[in-house]
C-alpha cells in the first residue's frame, strides 16, 4: 500500500463514513469556539450564552438522536451501519448512539435546568457552559472509544472540566477544596491508569481493542502469555480498572465523590452523577467487552453463514465490520506487530478468550458488589442531602456493574442474553438521568429557596410544596426500586440479567442493598411529610416554572414504570449492534 | 280557550304557585328579610293568588256547566218540599203534571232521555221559575253531568300498560275543594303571621328542656314554618288536582311528611317529636292497606288512571269507566281484569284442555266466558279487597277507628298547623279520596265505611266530653266529625259527606283558630285555668261560639241555620233512609243522631269553660289579652264562612249543596226501581240519595238532629253555663265511665300493650339473643384471638424484632464505620489510591474464590 492510497482511504475512511455520525462533537465544538468568542469579544454579558449552548446542543442531540433522522434506532442504524470510525480509534454502534443521545438529552435538560436556578450567573455562563460542553464532548467520545488512547483522551477530557466545575463556586472554601481533592485524586488514577495502558501497549503491541483481544486470543492459545507478560498484561488491565473504577466512583476509588458533591453545586452534581457516571458505564461496558471477545474474523470467502446468523439484524453490518477488522491492523496509528499473521487463527472456534472473561467478570463483579454494598451502607446517618445522593450515586453505580460482569458470564454461551445485559445497564443509564436529574433540581431549588441543603431543613416540607414533596417522594421511591416507577423496571431488569447469568452471589448482594437502601430515602421521606416544620427556616417558595420543570422531569419517572416496553425495545435493539 | 282549556291551567298554576313559594323559601331561607320574616309574605300571596286562581276556575266552571235545579238542602222553602215530593218516584216523568222530575233525567236516567223529557223539561224550567227567574237557562234542556276535564301535563314513564302521568282529573268537587282549600290555607297564613312571631327572633322554648334542666334556646324559625305549610298546601291541592291514583298516592306521602314536619315544629319537645312520628307510623299502617288497594287495582285492572285518557289517538278507559262503564248505564260490574284474574285457574285450565291449535285463543277468554264467571261471582272479591284497600289508606289519613290515635296528639304542631292539619288538609285528604274513588266502593265496602265511621263518630266524641285540653276536645271533635262524614258516605250520602267535608273545614278551622287565640293570650291549653275570657277577648270569644253552633247545626229548624245545619241534617236524613231500607242497621243513625247530642254538649262545655263564668286562673286572666288584628280578622272571615257557606245563593240556584250535587259522580243513584245490593251481602241495600229529601225522612231527622243538639247544648247550660249541674257530682257518680273516657277508651293503652310491648319484649328477646349469644361467641373468638395476637406480639417483639433490630444495629454501626475513612483529608485520599491499587493487585490473587462467592464459576473451570 503507497502511501498516496493511504492518504486517500484515510480520506475516504474519515469523510465518508466518520464525519456524518461524528456531526454531534462537530456542532459542540464548533457552540464551545463560537461561545469563547463571545466571551473574547463582549465585554459587558449582554448576552446570555446559555441560550448559545442550548441551541448548540440541541442541534448536536438533533444529529446524535436517531429518532430525528430515522423513525427508530434500527433504520438509523441501517442508515449509519456500525463502523469503525476515523480509522478504527472510535466506533459507531447502537451502544455508542443510544448513550450519546442520552448524553445530549441530558445536556439540553441540564442547560434548562441551570437556567432555571441561576446557577451559573450571566458572568459565568461563558466558561461554565464552554467546560459543560466541553465535558460532554469528552463523554462522548468516551462512549465511542475503541481505542484505549482515546478512552483516556476522553476520560482526561470529560474530567478536567468536571475538576473545574465542582470548583465553580468561587467563593466558597468547600467548593475549591472539593475542586482539589477531586483534581488531585483524579490525577493520581489517571496516572496509574496510563501506567496500565503503556503495560498493556507493550505486551500486546496494541491499544486498538479488537486488536488487543485478537492478540490475547493468540498468545493464550499459542500458551505464550506467561511470566512477565502475563504479569504485565493483568498489571496494565487492574490499573487500567483503577481509572474506570474513579469514573465510576466505585469502591476503593470512590473517596471523592462525597466530599465533590458536598462541596460542588447541586447542578454539578447532576451532571457528574448523571452524564460522567453514563458514559463510565459506557466506558466500562467497552473495555470490558472489548478486552474479552473477539472481533469477528475476516473472512475467507463472502458471508459467513454463521455470523450471518448472529449479526442478522443489519445486513449490512457484517460486510462493514467485517471489512474494518480487515483493514484495521493496516489502518491503525500504532505499531501492530503481528496482527496479520494471527488473524485467521482468532477465527478458530476454540473459546481462548474464556479465562480473560472470567477474570474481568470476577473483578466487576466483585468491585460492584463491594460498592454497591458500601455506598448504601454509608448512605445512613448522613445529614446532607447532597452526600446522601453522592452515597446514592456509588449505590447505583455498584448496581450498573453488576449486569457487565453478568454479560461476560454469558457472552461465550448465549451472547444474546449477553445483549441483553449490557440493554439493562443502558436501560438503567436512562432511568437514572431522571431519578437524579430530578432530585438535584428540586435540591438545586430548594436550596435556592431556604439556603440549605441540610435534610433537617426539608421538614415538613410537604405543606409548603406538597406538589414538589410527592414528585420527590416518587424519585425517591423509584430509586428504592419498587413499583410502579420507573426504578423499579431498571432494577429488574438488572436483576433478571444476574438470575440469567445464575450469579446468585451478586444477586443476593443486590437485593439485600436495595432493601437496606429503603431505610436512608424513606427517612428523607419521613421527615418531609411528618416531622414538624422547624421554626428557623426560611419561607419555602419554589417559582412556577422551576416547580414545573421538577414535575416534568418526574412524569417520565412514572411513565417509564408503567409503559417501559419501547424504551426496552430501544436498548434491546441498541446492545444488538454490539459486535460479539 | 274554552273551559276545558283554561280551567286545568288556572288550577295548575293554583297548585303549583305554593310549590314555587316553598322553593324559594328553601333556597333563600332566612335571608329573605329580617330573620325570614319576608317567607310570610311569599307563602301568603302565593296560596291568595292560588285562591283568586281556583275561584275563578270555579266560575269559569259554573258558567261552563250550568247547575241542576237545587235540592233543597235545608228544606227551608216550604214550596221546594212540594217539588221534592215529585222528584223522585219513578214513572212520573211522562205523567207531565207540572213538577218533572228532570232531575232524574240528569241523575237517575242518565243519558237516555226520550223526547217527551225534553217537553217536561221546558215544563219544568218554567215551573221552576217560581222558586227564581234566573234559573231558566239551566231548565232550557234536560240537564247532563259535566264531563270531567281529563288530562296528562307530562307522563313519568311507561311500565308495559302502566302510565303514571302527572295528570288532572276536574270535576266539580276538584274545584270546590280547591276552593275550599285555598281559601281556608290563606286564612291560616294570615293567622300563621300573627301567631308565629315569636320565631321571628330567638325562641326560648320552656317546654324543650335540655339536659342541664334549662329551657332551650334556638335560633327562631319563621321561615321555616311557612315554608312548611307551602309545601302543605302544594301537596293537597296535587292530591286534589291528580288524575290518578299513583299521583293521588305521592301526594297523599307528601301530605303525610309535611304533617310530620309540621307536627314535630318543635321537635325538641319530646311531647312533639314522640306525635310527628305516632302521626307519621300509624299513617303507615293506613298505607300499608292502601299500596295492598293499588296492586289489586293495578293487577288487575293495569291502569291508575281515574278517567278515560286518549292515548295515541285510542282511548283507554280509566278505573272510573271500567268499573262503571256507560254502556252498562253506569252500574257498578266486575271488570273483566278482575274476573280474568280471578279466573286465572278456569282459563289455565281452558288452555290446557284445548288442542294446541286452540291453545293460543283460548288464553283470551271470550265475553260471554267473562259473563258467565262475572255472575257466578268472580273478581267481586278483588273489587272489595281494591275498595277496603283504598279505604284502609282513608282511615289511616282522615283518623278513623282504630287509627284515630293520632290525630289528638297531632295538636303538637303550632295551632295554625293544627287548624290546616283539622279542616283543609290532611284529614279532608282521606274523606276526599273516599268522596273521588266513591264509583269503585261495593255496598260491602260501604257498608264497612259506614260502621267505622259510626265507631269513630261515637268513641271520639265521648272522649271529648271529658278532655280539658282545649285543643284536644277539638281534635277529637274533628275526629268524630270524620266519623260523621265517613258514616255519610258508607250510608249511601255522597252528597251529604262531601258537604260535611266543606262545611266543617270551615267552621272546624275557624275553632282551631280562635282556640289558638286563647292559647296565644293565655298560654296555656289547660281549659281548667280558663274561665271568663270573653270580656278580655271579644272577637275570639265570639267568632268561636258562631264556630261551635255552627259544628253542632244550631238552626231554626226548616228556615235557617249554620252552615253545620244542613250539612248535619242530610247526614241524619240519609242514615235514616239508611235505616229504613235496612231494618237490621239502625246503628248509623243511632250514632249520628246521638252523636249530634254529644257534639253539642262538649263544644258549648268548650266554650262556656273557656270564655263564661268566673276566671279559674286569676294569673292567666290578668295576662290574657285580644290577639293582633292579622289573627282575628281571619278569624271573622272565618265565622262568616262558617255561617253562610251553605245558604243558596239568593236569585240563582247556585249553593254549596247544588254544585255537590253536579259533583257526584256519573251513576252513583240508583236508577229507577233499581236496587243497589251487596253480592256478598245481598240484603244489603244503598239508598238513593235523593230519597232522603222526601218529607217523611227529611223532616222527622231535622227535628230528631235538631232536637239531640238542643238537648246537648241544654245540658252543656245547665253544668257549665247557669250550674244548674255539678259536673264534679257527676264525675263522682259516673267515676267508672269518667275514667275510661278520660283515658280515651284505653286506645293508647290497649295499643301499647297489643303491639308496642310486643314489639318491644321481641325486639328486646332478639336483642339479648345477639347481645349474649352471638355478641357473646363473636366477643369470646376475639378475645381468644387477641390472646393469641398478644402472644406473637410478644414472640414478635422479643424474637422478631430483636432480630431485625440486631441486624439492622448492626447494619447502622457497619455503614457508620466507612465514615470514618473518609475524613476528608487529601493526603488519606491520595494513600488510598496506592492502598486501592495494591488492593486490586491482592484482590485479583483472590479473585476465584471472590468471584466463586458470587457465582461467576463457569469462566473459571
Amino acid at each position: 500500500m503507497t502511501f498516496p492510497e493511504l492518504v486517500n482511504s484515510f480520506f475516504a475512511n474519515t469523510l465518508d463514513l466518520s464525519i456524518p455520525v461524528f456531526m454531534p462533537e462537530i456542532v459542540l465544538s464548533g457552540t464551545i469556539v463560537l461561545m469563547l468568542l463571545v466571551r473574547i469579544f463582549q465585554r459587558e454579558p449582554r448576552f446570555d450564552v446559555a441560550w448559545l449552548a442550548l441551541i448548540g446542543s440541541a442541534v448536536a442531540l438533533y444529529y446524535a438522536c436517531p429518532l430525528f433522522g430515522a423513525p427508530d434506532l434500527k433504520q438509523f442504524m441501517q442508515d449509519h451501519p456500525t463502523a469503525e470510525t476515523f480509522t478504527g480509534l472510535l466506533i459507531h454502534d447502537g451502544i455508542s448512539a443510544h448513550f450519546r443521545t442520552l448524553l445530549l438529552v441530558f445536556l439540553v435538560l441540564f442547560i434548562i435546568f441551570t437556567k432555571l436556578s441561576g446557577i451559573p450567573d450571566r458572568i459565568d455562563a461563558p466558561d461554565f457552559f464552554t467546560l459543560v460542553l466541553g465535558g460532554v464532548v469528552g463523554m462522548c467520545l468516551m462512549v465511542a472509544s475503541n481505542h484505549l488512547f482515546m478512552m483516556f483522551l476522553g476520560i482526561e477530557m470529560a474530567s478536567l472540566p468536571s475538576y473545574v466545575l465542582s470548583g465553580h463556586l468561587k467563593g466558597r472554601r468547600k467548593s475549591s477544596e472539593a475542586a482539589i481533592k477531586y483534581a488531585v485524586f483524579g490525577a493520581g488514577t489517571a496516572g496509574v491508569m496510563l501506567y496500565g495502558i503503556s503495560l498493556i501497549a507493550g505486551a500486546t503491541g496494541s491499544l486498538h481493542l479488537p486488536t488487543i483481544a485478537t492478540q490475547l486470543s493468540t498468545m493464550l492459545g499459542d500458551g505464550t502469555l506467561v511470566g512477565g507478560r502475563l504479569a504485565a498484561v493483568i498489571l496494565g488491565g487492574l490499573m487500567l480498572s483503577v481509572g474506570i473504577a474513579f469514573k465510576l466512583s466505585a469502591v476503593p476509588f470512590h473517596f471523592w465523590c462525597p466530599d465533590v458533591f458536598e462541596g460542588a453545586s447541586a447542578e454539578v452534581n447532576a451532571y457528574l452523577s448523571i452524564a460522567s457516571k453514563a458514559a463510565a458505564a459506557a466506558i466500562l461496558v467497552r473495555v470490558a467487552f472489548g478486552f474479552s471477545h473477539l472481533p469477528p474474523p475476516v473472512p475467507e470467502t463472502e458471508p459467513v453463514a454463521a455470523h450471518a446468523v448472529e449479526v442478522a439484524d443489519a445486513p449490512k453490518l457484517l460486510l462493514v465490520s467485517t471489512a474494518a477488522a480487515k483493514k484495521a491492523p493496516d489502518s491503525n496509528l500504532m505499531l501492530v506487530a503481528d496482527g496479520d499473521a494471527n488473524g485467521a487463527e482468532a477465527a478458530k472456534p476454540a473459546d481462548t478468550l474464556a479465562p480473560v472473561r472470567g477474570f474481568i467478570a470476577g473483578l466487576i463483579g466483585v468491585i460492584a458488589a463491594l460498592t454497591c454494598t458500601f455506598g448504601n451502607l454509608a448512605a445512613y446517618g448522613q445529614t446532607n442531602i447532597k452526600r446522601l445522593m453522592a452515597y446514592s450515586a456509588i449505590g447505583h453505580a455498584g448496581y450498573m456493574m453488576m449486569p457487565v460482569s453478568a454479560g461476560l458470564v454469558m457472552l461465550a454461551d448465549s451472547p444474546t442474553d449477553a445483549k441483553t445485559a449490557v440493554a439493562s445497564v443502558a436501560f438503567y443509564a436512562i432511568v437514572y438521568l431522571f431519578m437524579n436529574l430530578m432530585a438535584f433540581s428540586l435540591i438545586a431549588f430548594i436550596r435556592n429557596s431556604i439556603r440549605s441543603e441540610e435534610i433537617a431543613d426539608y421538614a415538613g416540607l410537604i405543606r409548603s410544596c406538597p406538589i414538589l414533596v410527592v414528585c420527590f417522594t416518587m424519585t425517591l421511591i423509584s430509586l428504592i426500586g419498587l413499583p410502579f416507577f420507573a426504578g423499579f423496571v431498571a432494577k429488574f431488569a438488572v436483576f433478571a440479567s444476574l438470575a440469567q447469568a445464575g450469579l446468585y452471589g451478586l444477586l443476593v448482594v443486590a437485593g439485600l442493598n436495595t432493601a437496606v437502601s429503603l431505610f436512608y430515602y424513606i427517612r428523607v421521606v419521613k421527615v418531609m411529610c411528618i416531622d414538624p416544620e422547624p421554626e428557623s427556616r426560611l419561607p419555602v417558595y419554589v417559582p412556577f416554572l422551576p416547580s414545573m420543570y421538577v414535575v416534568a422531569v418526574t412524569v417520565p419517572v412514572v411513565v417509564l414504570g408503567l409503559w417501559w416496553n419501547e424504551l426496552n425495545e430501544w436498548v434491546q435493539m441498541a446492545a444488538n449492534t454490539l459486535v460479539f | 280557550m274554552d273551559a276545558n282549556t283554561i280551567i286545568p291551567i288556572l288550577l295548575g298554576a293554583a297548585w303549583l304557585l305554593p310549590l314555587a313559594s316553598f322553593v324559594t323559601i328553601v333556597l333563600a331561607g332566612p335571608r329573605m328579610g329580617k330573620a325570614g320574616s319576608a317567607a310570610a309574605g311569599v307563602a301568603t300571596s302565593a296560596i291568595l293568588i292560588g285562591f283568586v286562581l281556583s275561584a275563578t276556575s270555579l266560575m269559569i266552571w259554573l258558567v261552563a256547566n250550568p247547575l241542576p235545579e237545587p235540592h233543597h238542602p235545608g228544606g227551608h222553602h216550604e214550596a221546594e218540599h212540594h217539588d221534592a215530593e215529585h222528584d223522585i218516584p219513578a214513572g212520573e216523568h211522562a205523567t207531565g203534571n207540572g213538577s218533572t222530575p228532570f232531575h232524574a233525567v240528569a241523575f237517575l236516567a242518565d243519558d237516555s232521555a226520550d223526547p217527551s223529557d225534553d217537553a217536561h223539561a221546558d215544563a219544568d224550567g218554567a215551573e221552576a221559575g217560581h222558586q227564581n227567574d234566573a234559573g231558566d237557562h239551566a231548565a232550557a234542556e234536560a240537564y247532563t253531568a259535566p264531563t270531567p276535564i281529563v288530562g296528562t301535563w307530562y307522563s313519568l314513564g311507561e311500565f308495559g300498560s302502566l302510565r303514571i302521568d302527572i295528570g288532572y282529573y276536574i270535576d266539580t268537587l276538584t274545584v270546590v275543594m280547591f276552593t275550599m282549600v285555598t281559601l281556608i290555607a290563606s286564612c291560616i297564613h294570615f293567622y300563621a303571621i300573627g301567631y308565629m312571631h315569636d320565631e321571628l327572633h330567638d325562641y326560648t322554648d320552656p317546654l324543650a328542656p335540655t339536659a342541664d334542666g334549662q329551657p332551650l334556646h334556638r335560633p327562631g324559625r319563621f321561615h321555616r314554618f311557612f315554608q312548611y305549610l307551602s309545601l302543605f298546601c302544594f301537596s293537597m291541592l296535587g292530591l286534589v288536582y291528580a288524575g290518578n291514583i299513583a299521583m293521588v298516592f305521592v301526594f297523599w306521602e307528601l301530605v303525610g311528611i309535611c304533617s310530620y314536619f309540621l307536627i314535630g315544629f318543635y321537635f325538641e319537645r319530646h311531647s312533639a317529636s314522640t306525635a310527628a312520628n305516632k302521626a307519621f307510623i300509624v299513617n303507615r299502617v293506613g298505607d300499608f292497606g292502601f299500596i295492598i288497594g293499588l296492586m289489586a287495582l293495578w293487577a288487575s285492572l293495569g291502569t291508575f288512571a281515574f278517567g278515560d285518557q286518549v292515548v295515541d289517538g285510542q282511548t283507554q278507559p280509566g278505573i272510573f269507566s271500567l268499573v262503571r262503564p256507560a254502556d252498562h248505564s253506569h252500574k257498578l260490574i266486575v271488570p273483566a281484569g278482575m274476573v280474568t284474574a280471578a279466573a286465572a285457574d278456569e282459563i289455565n285450565e281452558a288452555v290446557l284442555s284445548a288442542p294446541p291449535t286452540e291453545a293460543a285463543a283460548s288464553a283470551q277468554p271470550s265475553a260471554a266466558a267473562i259473563d258467565q264467571w262475572r255472575s257466578e261471582g268472580y273478581g267481586y272479591w278483588l273489587l272489595v279487597i281494591a275498595g277496603l284497600g283504598v279505604f284502609c289508606g282513608c282511615v289511616g289519613k282522615s283518623a278513623q277507628f282504630p287509627l284515630h290515635v293520632w290525630l289528638p296528639d297531632a295538636m303538637e304542631g303550632p295551632t295554625p298547623v293544627s287548624a290546616l292539619v283539622h279542616s283543609a288538609t290532611m284529614v279532608a285528604a282521606g274523606v276526599y279520596l273516599v268522596g273521588r274513588f266513591y264509583p269503585v266502593f261495593t255496598p260491602e265496602v260501604l257498608l264497612v265505611i259506614t260502621y267505622v265511621g259510626a265507631v269513630t263518630l261515637f268513641i271520639a266524641a265521648t272522649i271529648a266530653i271529658t278532655a280539658t285540653d282545649i285543643k284536644r276536645v277539638l281534635a277529637y271533635s274533628t275526629v268524630s266529625q270524620l266519623g260523621y262524614m265517613m258514616l255519610a258516605l258508607g250510608v249511601g250520602g255522597w252528597v251529604a259527606g262531601m258537604f260535611h267535608l266543606v262545611t266543617h273545614a270551615f267552621f272546624k278551622s275557624l275553632l282551631f283558630m280562635c282556640s289558638g287565640s286563647v292559647i296565644h293570650a293565655c298560654h296555656t291549653n289547660e281549659m281548667t285555668e280558663m274561665g271568663g275570657l270573653r270580656k278580655k277577648m271579644p272577637w275570639t270569644a265570639y267568632t268561636m261560639l258562631v264556630g261551635c253552633l255552627a259544628i253542632i247545626g244550631a238552626a231554626i229548624p226548616f228556615v235557617v241555620g249554620f252552615s253545620g245545619y244542613y250539612s248535619k241534617d242530610s247526614i241524619v236524613a240519609q242514615s235514616l233512609l239508611f235505616w229504613q231500607a235496612n231494618p237490621s242497621h239502625p246503628w248509623p243513625f243511632y250514632a249520628a243522631a246521638g252523636g249530634a247530642a254529644i257534639t253539642a254538649f262538649y263544644m258549648f262545655r268548650l266554650w262556656f269553660m273557656t270564655f263564661a263564668g268566673e276566671p279559674r286562673n286569676h294569673h292567666v286572666y290578668e295576662h290574657a289579652h285580644e290577639s293582633p288584628k292579622v289573627m282575628y280578622m281571619p278569624l271573622v272571615v272565618l265565622a262568616v264562612f262558617a255561617t253562610i257557606v251553605a245558604w243558596p245563593v239568593p236569585l240563582t240556584n247556585l249553593s254549596l249543596n247544588n254544585m255537590l250535587e253536579q259533583a257526584r259522580p256519573t251513576g252513583m243513584l240508583p236508577g229507577d226501581g233499581e236496587v243497589w245490593s251487596g253480592v256478598l251481602m245481598d240484603n244489603l241495600v244503598i239508598p238513593n240519595e235523593l230519597l232522603s229529601h222526601e218529607l217523611d225522612i227529611h223532616v222527622p231527622a231535622t227535628l230528631i238532629a235538631s232536637g239531640t243538639a238542643m238537648l246537648g247544648l241544654l245540658l252543656a247550660v245547665a253544668f257549665y253555663g247557669v250550674g244548674a249541674l255539678d259536673p264534679n257530682e257527676v264525675r263522682q257518680r259516673f267515676k267508672l265511665i269518667y275514667w275510661w273516657l278520660w283515658n280515651k277508651w284505653m286506645f293508647d293503652e290497649l295499643y301499647d300493650a297489643v303491639f308496642v310491648r310486643p314489639v318491644h319484649f321481641v325486639s328486646r328477646t332478639i336483642a339479648n339473643i345477639d347481645r349474649t349469644l352471638i355478641d357473646g361467641l363473636i366477643n369470646n373468638l376475639a378475645l381468644g384471638v387477641r390472646r393469641i395476637a398478644d402472644i406473637d406480639g410478644l414472640i414478635d417483639k422479643y424474637v422478631v424484632d430483636g432480630l431485625v433490630n440486631r441486624t439492622a444495629s448492626c447494619i447502622y454501626s457497619s455503614g457508620l464505620a466507612p465514615r470514618r475513612v473518609q475524613n476528608g483529608r487529601l493526603q488519606t485520599y491520595v494513600v488510598w489510591i496506592v492502598a486501592g491499587t495494591a488492593a486490586i493487585f491482592v484482590l485479583s490473587e483472590y479473585l476465584g474464590w471472590l468471584s466463586w462467592g458470587l457465582g461467576i464459576t463457569t469462566a473459571f473451570k
